[in-house]
């Protein structure tokens, strides 16, 4: 197979199963646990249920960013955390050639950055995501909270980033090689993430704001 | 037979002009300058190629491309210094049996267009086949090269539905090293300076996996395109009508093909180097690379996905698991007496 098939195979028919496995099964996921629902609770709530839930999806981004507890303790986890999604995220939608795909996908004007600036990115989201899964590794607690999955996942992004890398600087002239592995691992990341914890990000507004919620009903504060 | 050198005298031009034209043909075929003076050398002393020119399934592009060819050596002597043995449109078939006799080893076995392997009904000459013909004069061959996209990779022909069940030549000549110049057509100067370096080396230029030369495709039009600053700083045109295509911004965002072409378009360029399609404002439609015709979406970027993936197909993928989700809710809810 030469690259130029391969490519056009990672990019079409693969791409598109991909895309089709990725929204029913996050749409499975999610809606399978939302119909699942929760017992009914006849206690009367001691506070807002419904105002502490869209309260905790509101702060809880920035409940964390005290200077003790960024620098103090858990310094790796926040900004090492904040490096890679900012990054992960960024290279996700504003690369030129990802936000065309996102734009086909979506209709929305997504904007596009320049090189220099997804290079940045890059760098910064490779390399916190190493320090992460070494972090990951050697940590007593967090090892214990750790399976194969997040391991996995791990590697696959990391090769991601790399490829991505090695293809917008040092492919040479195994440029199509290259951005063809680099397609297909990301094909293959679309497929895993319904199937993984890498799914948080679908219901990461669901489960902040049914803490909240708890919160709310319990009447307690957070 | 009168070498390139005796050629360029008897048309009338200098000397400097024939040392122009080998300095050329040594610095598109990858020679340094110090290489200079065995390349006039072999110029000046080895006769002039001779050349079997076999059109199966073309347009007859890839002859027209190397009759506009004026980079390398001026067209009145180019025209007189292919000798043109035999071509397969142009003369008698009978001749192809005098072809024959040419100095084995010696002859260069020029093929332009793909062959049908339908039994003999389709691109038939003198009551032979594509391939009998093509089998015929395989063997004397001190270099065959595969012409434009049709010869190397099967071409229009070949595309989708395939009629005449074409194929490219070195699916036929499986044990011939096959020289591969792809493109639709391939640009003149190339074929001229790998036909100047068989002359010049006697053996046919370095190729890569695929058979293609390295000094001509090695490298993606991207690679080596002027427009690629515009890429990198995330600018593109956005409508061929628009300022940013007056600016000349990168066309990838239009459909160009670049990143994924290896072609010499971007560096020989074409009518004399004045310009290639990305420079007129076009994007590359990728015309060098296999089953280009089959990819179908020439003014779609690179990036999307080919047939198309828009927010329908995402809804109905999302409705479809929704529904999935529900009836496995309401299944788990029951057997678990909820």
């Amino acid at each position: 197979m030469s690259d130029v098939a391969f490519y056009d195979f990672v990019r079409e028919p693969f791409l598109k199963l991909a895309l089709w496995v990725f929204f029913l099964g996050i749409a499975y996921r999610f809606f399978r646990v939302l119909f699942l629902g929760i017992p009914h609770d006849y206690a009367k709530p001691k506070g807002n249920p419904y105002y502490m839930a869209v309260k905790k999806i509101v702060i809880k981004p920035t409940m964390g960013w005290t200077f003790r507890e960024i620098f103090a303790r858990r310094a790796i986890n926040f900004i090492g955390g904040f490096m890679f999604h900012i990054g992960f995220i960024g290279l996700t939608f504003l690369v030129p050639a990802h936000a065309l795909l996102w734009r086909e996908i979506t209709g929305l004007p997504i904007p596009m950055m320049p090189n220099i600036v997804s290079d940045m990115l890059a760098y910064s989201a490779f390399g916190s995501l190493l320090v992460l899964t070494v972090h990951r590794a050697l940590n007593p607690v967090l090892k214990l909270l750790t399976g194969k999955d997040e391991y996995f996942a791990n590697l696959l992004i990391g090769l991601i980033l790399f490829t991505g890398l090695l293809a917008t600087k040092w492919a040479g002239s195994g440029y199509i090689w290259i951005l063809s592995i680099h397609i297909f691992l990301a094909d293959l990341l679309i497929i895993y993430i319904p199937f993984s914890r890498l799914s948080h990000f679908v219901y990461y507004f669901l489960s902040v704001g049914f803490m909240g919620w708890n919160a709310g009903k319990r009447g307690v504060s957070f | 037979m009168e070498s390139l050198y005796n050629v360029f005298k008897r048309r009338g031009y200098t000397r400097r002009d024939f040392l122009k034209s080998a300095l050329l043909i040594a610095s598109t075929i990858g020679m340094g300058p110090s290489f200079l003076p065995q390349v006039v050398k072999a110029l000046e002393s080895k006769p002039k190629p001779q050349v079997l020119w076999l059109s199966f399934q073309s347009c007859l592009g890839c002859t027209q491309s190397i009759l506009n060819s004026t980079s390398i050596v001026p067209a009145d002597v180019l025209s007189e210094y292919i000798s043109l043995e035999y071509h397969e449109t142009l003369m008698f078939s009978h001749r192809s049996k005098e072809a024959m006799d040419l100095q084995k080893g010696r002859y260069v076995l020029v093929l332009e267009g793909s062959l049908p392997v339908d039994g003999g009904f389709y691109c038939t000459g003198g009551g032979r086949s594509a391939e009998e013909i093509l089998k015929s004069l395989m063997d004397g061959a001190g270099l065959i090269l595969a012409l434009g996209s049709c010869a190397s990779w099967g071409g229009i022909a070949h595309a989708e539905p395939n009629p005449t069940k074409a194929v490219a030549v070195d699916e036929i000549l499986k044990h011939k090293r096959v020289v591969k110049l792809p493109g639709c057509p391939p640009v003149g100067d190339v074929i001229v300076s790998v036909i100047a370096s068989f002359v010049v080396t006697g053996k046919p230029p370095e190729v890569d996996g695929e058979g293609r030369p390295r000094v001509f495709y090695g490298q993606t039009i991207h690679d080596r395109c002027y427009r690629r600053p515009f890429y990198d700083a995330g600018k593109f045109v956005g409508s061929f009508e628009g300022e940013d295509a007056q600016r000349g911004y990168c066309l990838y965002r239009m459909g160009c093909k670049g990143p994924i072409t290896r072609n010499a378009c971007a560096t020989v360029r074409w009518n004399g180097g004045l310009s290639f399609p990305i420079q007129s404002g076009h994007p590359c439609f990728g015309c060098s690379e296999a089953d280009f015709w089959d990819r179908g979406f020439i003014y779609r970027p690179l990036s999307v996905v080919e047939e198309g993936f828009s927010w329908k197909e995402a809804l109905a993928g999302a409705l479809i698991g929704t529904a999935l989700g529900y009836g496995t809710a309401y299944i788990n809810k029951k057997l678990g007496g909820g």
